[in-house]
């Protein structure tokens, strides 16, 4: 710059007050960036650790879905870093604790954008910082993001603002400058995935998927196990929400090796059976089911083995030890009699369009009584025991009576337990396209401390208002127990004008007794609302399931 | 009233607050969280409870989707820290029923019980009701918890001495009736005409605000560390009236100079009830007109003290008492400290002062604390009495009962106990810290006692290990420990890090010093061994290690 220009712009800069400077700062940006550049997706992530941070970015995910844009937004805690190479527009707000630290929350974070190679040419991005001049590392954790954000190649799209203790003014023009310089793109640009009509042919889709995330959700002290579980897929997988992911467990290893060393089988030989061909290793680990035994099936390993066995349900490990085959021909006929492993189905937690490239499960870890004992199922132990990047193949089945409603009209879902699967798919989904439509979300478990599954995310929606209602039932916090049906019954008056007023009713979950006892009571509340008969309530129920707006996804 | 920005947003809270109601009862309702909304937090203080989380947990429920594992803390409003057998017990079943099941005494004379549910709160509470217990204005922007020496041992006057300390947390207590209705579901009886608060009107202080009264010799109750700070004058056996000092406070924050440690100023002296207590009133009311509303970590009466000037600051006070204040009479402090194990008053009653590391009243393998405490309730043959250094006293035992109580005392284990600790160990505080105080930078009474673990070697070493050096420990600056006022003070920088301080006398007149910056324990270890060394080769005879050090001028 010519000095005589540079000592012009100093004199006037000498003379400025602060809100002045802020107001030229902003000045100068736009006419550097005067088109608006158009974006499909923003992220807005942020780490807190007294609040303030986070109900800023409440606050700006509202504005800027307002605004018709897609919006991301994440606490850094649950923020998947491995994201961050996708991220193509993200606003960070983070506050400075400590001696200049950043949050707790925001401690892997930072690790991670610490690390020597990071590279994010994709990024655009801009740091909001809050902080409290009384420190003397005012907004350090907010100048270290920018820093190394700047040091892995991504582009700062406005300056880092640092914000004292009365924050809102300064943190509401940081981001209505952002907001300034996008416009969101048009649908065509917004190209989400796009919606392929599903496979003419009949053939089955196989995908591989590899697990990203495999976490309990339930805390310590919980009597369940509850696993969320990520699945990244290289190709995008053809599904919407309310489909299943069919999958077969495979036989744990060490079972499957105690067989074969048992009846002395010849591992690697490969045997051709009715709907399989393999070795027998192979086909014990993926392709037979050898736990929990049909009694017909133990009937006919009786016959062969030629022993009195005791119809009661038993894995095939324990026939062998206690009625062991005479030699390795004998076991391979035992093979022929064994049921092929049959695919299980989890109805996906994850909206093609919100969770790119994923698909997410939410599978309780299965535990029933047997005459032998307590048993866990054989596949949500398998899922819950897969470690991440473990490799898994699955399909998808389709399910076309449970889908979405229209964009814009009310949605009623009822999903204890696992039965929130779904749901959070549909929520997903409709935050993410902004549909208009009013969601009222009845879930339960057994302890709220323990066992609320994504209270974070359902707590955010309802912060940023996409959840209008939220009806909780903890079973076990009480003396009594209370399940989702008395919700319902507390709420009728209200639940009966979303039905009347046209609002699509779902129940996700465990068929016996749970969707039963919903419907009893959902048939009790349009009988006594409605001043009518039972049969004609049920009639009501039907016209309802036929207009699609009385759906179940039930097991 | 200086440089005051803005009200800070804690003002507009409490004067919003409709006489602290808020929205609790929407809060405590509300389902989702465990959590009150963020304005009511700010409220509950007032009600004698404070929202915390565990902090160990956070990292992980953050990746469960699960939001901080909240819970509230319950303190307790018990001038002069006084409790009926009755009591205890209900006391102890509580503390079962609803919380960690860890009784917590404070350094002000009273107890806390922490880890209650949100759902919990009002059933704990209106059992404490039942006991004729409460928690009102416990925390907060009032006058706390009112305290006082603790050992009858002290003085024969020491009951009418005692009733002082009720008087004034009578005359400070806040008029609103909100704690009934919100906790004890009484109707709303009052209105703001009815409650109209001529104290406190509708903003509370700027600060809480902390009364002390002191018996000499003994200092036990810390009366400089406090906003106002009473010593009672006793001559020829008879209360001559009180010494009235104000302005002591021991927070700092780290890196702001602008704060720091204060000992209270010696204002003058009052022979009587009436203008005792129209003083003390008076103060309150200088510190709620003039205290800084605007940062609030310079609102508490020590600021507003230096920046009006002790001068103006007394004046102002005789205006508005209408009378001045005579000479401080002279008064001699010579220790600071409980008088473990029994001792018998004038009237022949029995007192037996137990030894609780940092006030933790639970069972541990060796001893059996609280069931003893328990136990002895059930004979109701011994009041309990808390001492300002977290110990407890079984007060008021007659004669003939003292064998009964020994007994199981020992039967737990306790007299060997209190009998074992060494000195420094008996002389030790630390504060809560991790893993529920939200302000924590360093573990504290989690620590302490491992700590205290590696220096009694080093005491041992130079046979210094029968002298009383005072030691106190707080996870950051606020000094809820009482840090600042002892022979070693270690204050928390970040986690396993310390600042040393070391310098303050035995009897809380004078503030220790920084000695050494950011240290971990080995570093702690060293320079205490070296200060050691030093203080057995050099000292005088009868010289306390906190005056030996600073005739030195090591700090
Ligand atoms: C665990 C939650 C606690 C929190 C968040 C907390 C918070 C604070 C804060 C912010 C201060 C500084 C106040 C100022 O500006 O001067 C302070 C000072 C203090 N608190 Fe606490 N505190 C806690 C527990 C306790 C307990 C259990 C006690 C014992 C009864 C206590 C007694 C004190 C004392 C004695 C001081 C310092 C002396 C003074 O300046 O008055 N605090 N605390
Ligand atoms: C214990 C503590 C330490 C802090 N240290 C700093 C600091 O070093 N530098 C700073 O700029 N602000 C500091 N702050 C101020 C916070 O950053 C500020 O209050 C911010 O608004 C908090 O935002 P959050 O609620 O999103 O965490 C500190 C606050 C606390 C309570
Ligand atoms: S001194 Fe600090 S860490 Fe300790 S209890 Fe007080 S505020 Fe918490």
């Amino acid at each position: 710059m010519q000095l005589e220009k540079s000592s012009r712009l100093k004199e006037l800069v000498h003379t400025c007050s602060k809100e002045e400077l802020i107001w030229i700062n902003g000045y100068i940006n736009g006419l550097l960036y005067e088109t608006p550049t158009s974006v499909s997706k923003v992220s807005i992530l942020y780490g807190t650790e007294t609040g303030n941070s986070k109900s800023l970015a409440l606050n700006f995910s509202t504005e800027a879905k307002k605004k018709g844009l897609r919006v991301k937004l994440i606490g850094l805690d649950q923020y998947k870093l491995q994201d961050l190479y996708k991220e193509t527009h993200a606003f960070i707000i983070i506050s400075t604790h400590g001696e200049g630290d950043p949050p707790d929350a925001a401690k892997a974070f930072m690790n991670f954008l610490g690390q020597d190679n990071l590279s994010l040419p994709q990024l655009q991005y801009s740091v909001l910082a809050l902080g409290d001049t009384a420190y003397p590392l005012f907004c350090k954790a907010g100048e270290d993001v920018d820093a190394l954000l700047e040091k892995a190649g991504a582009k700062r799209m406005s300056a880092t603002v640092k914000c004292d203790v009365d924050y809102e003014q300064s943190a509401n023009d940081w981001f209505t400058k952002i907001m300034d310089s996008m416009q969101p793109a048009t649908q065509a640009e917004a190209a989400t995935t796009p919606v392929v009509a599903s496979a003419k042919s009949h053939e089955r889709k196989y995908y591989n998927g590899i697990i990203h995330t495999n976490i309990n959700l339930n805390d310590i002290g919980s009597t369940k196990k509850t696993f969320h579980i990520e699945i990244g897929t290289e190709e995008t997988v053809d599904y919407l929400c309310g489909d299943s992911l069919a999958l077969k467990p495979v036989n744990e290893y060490s079972i499957v090796q105690k067989i074969i060393e048992l009846t002395g089988a010849d591992a690697n030989k490969t045997i051709s059976l009715p709907k399989a061909t393999g070795s027998i290793k192979d086909l014990l680990s993926n392709n037979l089911n050898i736990l929990y035994l049909s009694n017909s099936t133990i009937k006919k390993y009786a016959a062969i083995v030629q022993k009195d066995i005791p119809p009661t349900r038993v894995d095939l490990l324990d026939l062998l030890q206690q009625f062991p085959v005479n030699n390795s021909t004998q076991f391979e006929e035992i093979l022929g009699i064994l049921l092929p492993m049959a695919p299980r189905l989890y109805s996906i937690a994850s909206s093609p369009a919100a969770h790119e490239q994923e698909i997410h499960l939410t599978v309780a870890l299965d535990t029933f009584e047997t005459e032998t004992g307590e048993q866990t199922g054989n596949c949500s132990r398998y899922l819950g025991e897969l470690a991440v990047k473990k490799s898994i193949q699955f399909y998808i089945h389709k399910n076309n009576a449970f889908k979405l409603p229209p964009a814009n009209a009310a949605m009623i879902m009822i999903g204890p337990g696992t039965g929130i699967a779904p749901f959070r798919a549909f929520l997903a989904e409709r935050d993410y396209t902004g549909a208009s439509g009013k969601n009222w979300l009845f879930m339960g478990e057994r302890n709220f401390s323990s066992d609320f599954l994504y209270q974070t995310e359902i707590q955010q929606y309802q912060k940023t208002n996409m959840l209008h209602k939220i009806s909780l039932a903890f079973s076990r916090d009480q003396s009594a127990k209370i399940y989702v049906q008395h919700r319902m019954l507390e709420q009728a008056v209200e639940l009966f004008k979303w039905i009347e007023q046209g609002a699509y009713l779902y129940i996700a979950g465990a068929k016996h007794t749970m969707s039963v006892d919903v419907e009893q009571v959902l048939l009790q509340i349009i009988q006594e609302q409605s001043k009518i008969t039972n049969e004609e309530a049920i009639l009501y129920l039907q016209k309802m399931k036929q207009e699609k707006r009385y759906q179940k996804d039930v097991y | 009233m200086s440089e005051t920005k803005n009200l800070s947003p804690v003002e507009r809270i409490k004067t919003k607050s409709d006489g602290l109601r808020g929205s609790l009862k929407e809060s405590l309702d509300e389902p989702i969280t465990g959590a009150l909304y963020d304005d009511d937090q700010t409220l509950i203080k007032f009600h004698g409870l404070y929202q915390q989380d565990d902090r160990d947990r956070r990292e992980e429920r953050s990746l469960k989707k699960l939001e901080w594992l909240y819970s509230y803390m319950v303190r307790l409003r018990l001038p002069g820290g006084f409790l009926l057998p009755k009591q205890w017990e209900g006391l102890h079943e509580i503390s079962n029923q609803y919380s960690t099941g860890v009784i917590k005494v404070t350094t002000r004379q009273t107890v806390q019980l922490h880890g209650i549910i949100k759902s919990h709160i009002k059933p704990s509470l209106q059992q404490f009701d039942l006991l004729k217990l409460d928690a009102i204005a416990a925390c907060g922007d009032v006058n706390r918890n009112v305290i006082c020496s603790a050992h009858p041992k002290q003085s024969a006057l020491h009951e009418t001495i005692f009733a002082y300390a009720d008087k004034i947390s009578t005359l400070a207590l806040p008029k609103t009736n909100a704690y009934y209705e919100i906790w004890l579901d009484k109707e709303k009886i009052g209105s703001s005409e009815t409650e109209k608060d001529p104290l406190y009107q509708d903003r509370y202080l700027p600060r809480k605000f902390k009364i002390a009264i002191a018996i000499p010799p003994n200092n036990d109750s810390d009366i400089f560390a406090n906003d106002i700070g009473l010593i009672a004058i006793i001559k020829d056996n008879q209360l001559k009236g009180f010494n009235i000092a104000a302005g002591g406070g021991l927070s700092s924050t780290h890196g702001n100079s602008n704060t720091y440690a204060r000992l209270a100023t010696m204002l003058g002296f009052v022979a009587t009830e009436e203008q005792l207590l129209k003083a003390v009133y008076e103060i309150i009311t200088i510190q709620r007109d003039y205290g800084n509303r605007g940062d609030r970590k310079l609102a508490r009466l020590k600021y507003t003290i230096d920046t009006m000037g002790v001068d103006a600051f007394k004046k102002e006070l005789a205006i508005r008492c209408g009378f001045e204040l005579a000479e401080a009479a002279p008064y001699e402090f010579t220790e600071r400290k409980d008088y473990y194990g029994w001792h018998q008053n004038h009237e022949g009653k029995w007192y037996y002062t137990l030894f609780i590391e940092n006030g933790r009243i639970t069972d541990t393998e060796t001893t059996a604390l609280k069931t003893a405490c328990y136990e002895v309730a059930k004979t109701g043959k011994a009041n309990y009495r808390f001492t300002c250094n977290q110990n407890l006293i079984l007060a008021d035992i007659l004669p003939e009962n003292k064998a009964i109580i020994e007994a199981i005392l020992v039967q737990y284990g306790v007299i060997t106990h209190t009998n074992d600790a060494s000195a420094i160990r008996k002389n030790s505080m630390a504060c809560v810290a991790f893993n529920t105080c939200p302000l924590a930078l360093a573990e504290a009474q989690r620590y302490l006692p491992t700590l205290i673990g590696k220096i009694e070697p080093i005491l041992t070493k130079y046979e210094l290990l029968s002298e009383e050096i005072t030691i106190r420990m707080t996870g950051c600056p606020n000094g809820c420990g009482r840090s600042p006022l002892a022979e070693i003070g270690l204050i928390g920088t970040a986690y396993g890090y310390y600042n040393l301080h070391i310098g303050g006398d035995r009897n809380g007149e004078r503030l220790n010093k920084e000695y050494k910056q950011h240290l971990n324990e080995t570093q702690i270890l060293e320079a205490l061994d070296h200060l050691f060394s030093n203080y057995a080769k050099a000292r005088n005879p009868a010289e306390t290690f906190g005056n030996f050090v600073t005739r030195l001028n090591l700090v």
